[in-house]
């Protein structure tokens, strides 16, 4: 085995590990916070990989700003679909919340055809081609940037939940809802937090796609998908779990692709997912089975 | 009794009628083309309703089935050398076999894991129809397929009879479910499942049996209507399909055997009326599904139900009660 080819591989496995984390761990906070499965979630990555495309040419490609902007576009669109739909959700409504943001997914990603067409766009940003060399490895500094922005991001949630009341609350409401309302906590504006906090966080990982990837309208719909795997496999509304799980299919799939087939590199995930159902059902880092 | 109830016989009657006439009245062969597609989507609603109106459970796996049936068939009558009835009934066979299998894995967790798992599924199908180029051509898809001619009609008027030939039936076997003791059981399981097995129900196996007859339906569907396009390719598993079976479900109404039926007819003309926007007609989709589960839960069939309880109830006390009694 190439020492380096395994490294590098190594190295693309884990920035696009971490940003399968962030798209799933919004992924997690919602369910746990609203007790929906956001359909749309996919979506709202898109729509950030398209805010990104849309504003770093007027901010003259400068990376960061436009990333804020994107984020900022996307956790505001999030609020914005929280009052339209989720709110009038009740969580009993499983089903319901799923056919509706199933809706909700259809008319963002054909709406965004619509306006822009389903070709792909490229995304220039002011790093260019260029790439960082670590003895014999080379990574594009786009890849690299998409990898710190997800460190950070985390490190910023990690801060969020556990050292604000903004955060704790969410933490709260997802750990026990009953005793987190008895405290008087407000579950509708918590959740308002947790579709913004969520949204704004699958748009970062959207606008940091966007240079790395083609920016086309479907592009939420496959991630997404590993990404419900991913929330599966690490427990429903886990947010370390779907984390960690995330960061490790990022690398093994990135291997796999190196070393074997195509197939099996899409396959895994689903795989993976179905084998944890078979022999460990509340998922590999849940302590409890959640029923309902 | 309501107007409607009585009329339910002579309506299907005449229904039943000019579906079988349609060719000779239809104004031309493309709305035959319609027809076949609505005949052969309205099974698969109805299946889908089996599951998830029925069952209580939402299923995405349909169209995993869909697309399995497909290419049973296809690959029966092409590798296998199959004649064609053999091959279709291979194809539900299949999706019966398999249907069973993730059904008893499936079933097993709780209402939630069960809908990411039937994603999961269908994905799988479609990663297999796609990669494993061996058995299923990849994306260039099994070409050369088509359905018999028994009577010479001008085309499409054979497949039309071949599409009806299955949908009739089919529907009417789910007809039978939904009316047997079987339906109502599982329409109350889906209900209230605590209260159904404290009565000694155990919903597994009843959930386990619709699963199992709307997979093996969905795939016969399916084949039928890949033979009738005369190619099966990864697009059979688009998601638009199952787009499609859900909407018919959810307008018609959730449990409501008649209100699929009509549902899965105007839905199949719809779209074609909308063909000089593909964009624009899945936004109309879209809005549809969320105004539908916001504002009409159970359907046009349960808003229609839901209105006539409401006439009902107003009527009651005035009818039922002599003066001076109260």
């Amino acid at each position: 085995m190439d020492a380096v080819f395994f490294a590098q591989l190594l190295f693309n496995g884990l920035a696009i590990g971490l940003i399968y984390a962030l798209i799933a761990v919004g992924l997690a906070l919602v369910y746990g916070v609203l007790r929906i499965v956001n359909f749309a979630h996919g979506e709202f990555l898109m729509l950030g990989a398209y805010a990104m495309a849309l504003v770093t040419p007027v901010l003259g490609l400068l990376y960061l700003p436009s990333l804020a902007v994107a984020m900022a576009i996307t956790a505001l669109l999030g609020v914005v679909m929280f009052e339209l739909l989720f709110a009038r959700l009740k969580e009993t409504d499983f089903e319901r919340s799923i056919l509706v943001t199933t809706g909700l997914s259809i008319i963002l990603l054909h709406g965004v055809q619509w306006i822009f067409s389903a070709s792909g766009r490229m995304v220039d940003t002011e790093f260019g081609f260029a790439g960082v060399e670590i003895g014999d490895i080379r990574i594009t500094a786009t890849r690299l940037a998409a990898g710190v922005v997800a460190l950070g991001a985390f490190l910023a949630l990690w801060l969020i939940l556990t050292r604000t009341q903004f955060g704790r609350a969410m933490r709260a409401i997802s750990q026990n809802r009953e005793a987190a309302l008895m405290v008087g906590i407000p579950p509708r504006k918590v959740a308002r937090n947790a579709m913004m906090l969520a949204c704004g966080l699958c748009g970062l990982a959207g606008a940091a796609l966007a240079p790395v990837y083609l920016v086309q309208p479907i592009m939420g719909q496959a991630l997404l998908f590993k990404a419900f795997a991913l929330v599966i496999i690490g427990g429903l509304g886990h947010l370390q779990g779907a984390a960690i799980a995330a960061v490790i299919l990022g690398v093994v799939e990135s291997l796999a692709g190196g070393f074997l087939t195509i197939v099996w590199q899409e396959a895994i995930v689903f795989v993976a997912m179905i084998l944890v159902l078979l022999l460990r059902p509340q998922g590999l880092f849940a302590t409890r089975i959640r029923v309902g | 009794m309501g107007a409607l109830d009585r009329l339910t016989g002579p309506l299907v009657a005449a229904g039943i009628a000019a579906a079988i006439a349609l060719p000779f009245w239809a104004p031309s062969p493309y709305a035959v083309y319609v027809a076949i597609n609505a005949a052969l989507f309205t099974v698969a609603a109805m299946s889908l309703n089996l599951v998830y109106g029925f069952a209580g459970l939402l299923s995405f796996a349909q169209l995993g089935f869909w697309g399995i049936g497909a290419y049973v068939a296809a690959i029966g009558v092409k590798d296998l050398g199959l004649p064609i009835i053999p091959a279709f009934l291979l194809a539900g066979a299949v999706c019966a076999v398999v249907a069973a299998g993730v059904g008893h894995a499936a079933l097993r967790l709780n209402r939630h894991s069960f809908v990411v798992v039937s994603i999961a599924f269908t994905l799988l199908v479609l990663t297999l129809a796609r990669d494993w180029t061996e058995v299923t051509r990849g994306a260039l898809g099994i070409p050369g397929l088509g359905l018999p001619r028994p009577f010479g009609l001008t085309p499409p008027g054979d497949s039309y009879y071949v599409a009806l030939a299955f949908s009739l039936p089919a529907l009417g076997l789910l007809l039978v479910i939904a009316r047997s003791r079987v339906g109502r059981t599982l329409l109350a399981i889906r209900q209230d499942e605590s209260l159904a097995r404290s009565h000694g129900i155990a919903p597994r196996a009843y959930r386990l049996f619709a699963f199992v007859v709307a997979a093996a339906l969905t795939g016969i569907a399916g084949a039928i209507f890949v033979f009738h396009l005369t190619i099966v390719d990864p697009l059979i598993l688009d998601i638009y399909y199952m787009q499609t079976f859900l909407i018919m479900v959810i307008l018609g109404g959730m449990g409501s055997f008649w209100g699929v039926v009509v549902a899965g007819i105007l839905m199949s003309i719809l779209p074609e009326a909308l063909r000089f926007s593909n964009d624009l007609r899945m936004i109309l989709y879209g809005l549809l599904l969320i105004l539908a589960v916001t504002f009409m839960p159970y359907g046009f069939a349960g808003w229609l139900k839901a209105r006539r309880g409401e006439v009902w109830r107003r009527a009651t006390p005035a009818t039922r009660l002599p003066a001076g009694d109260a």
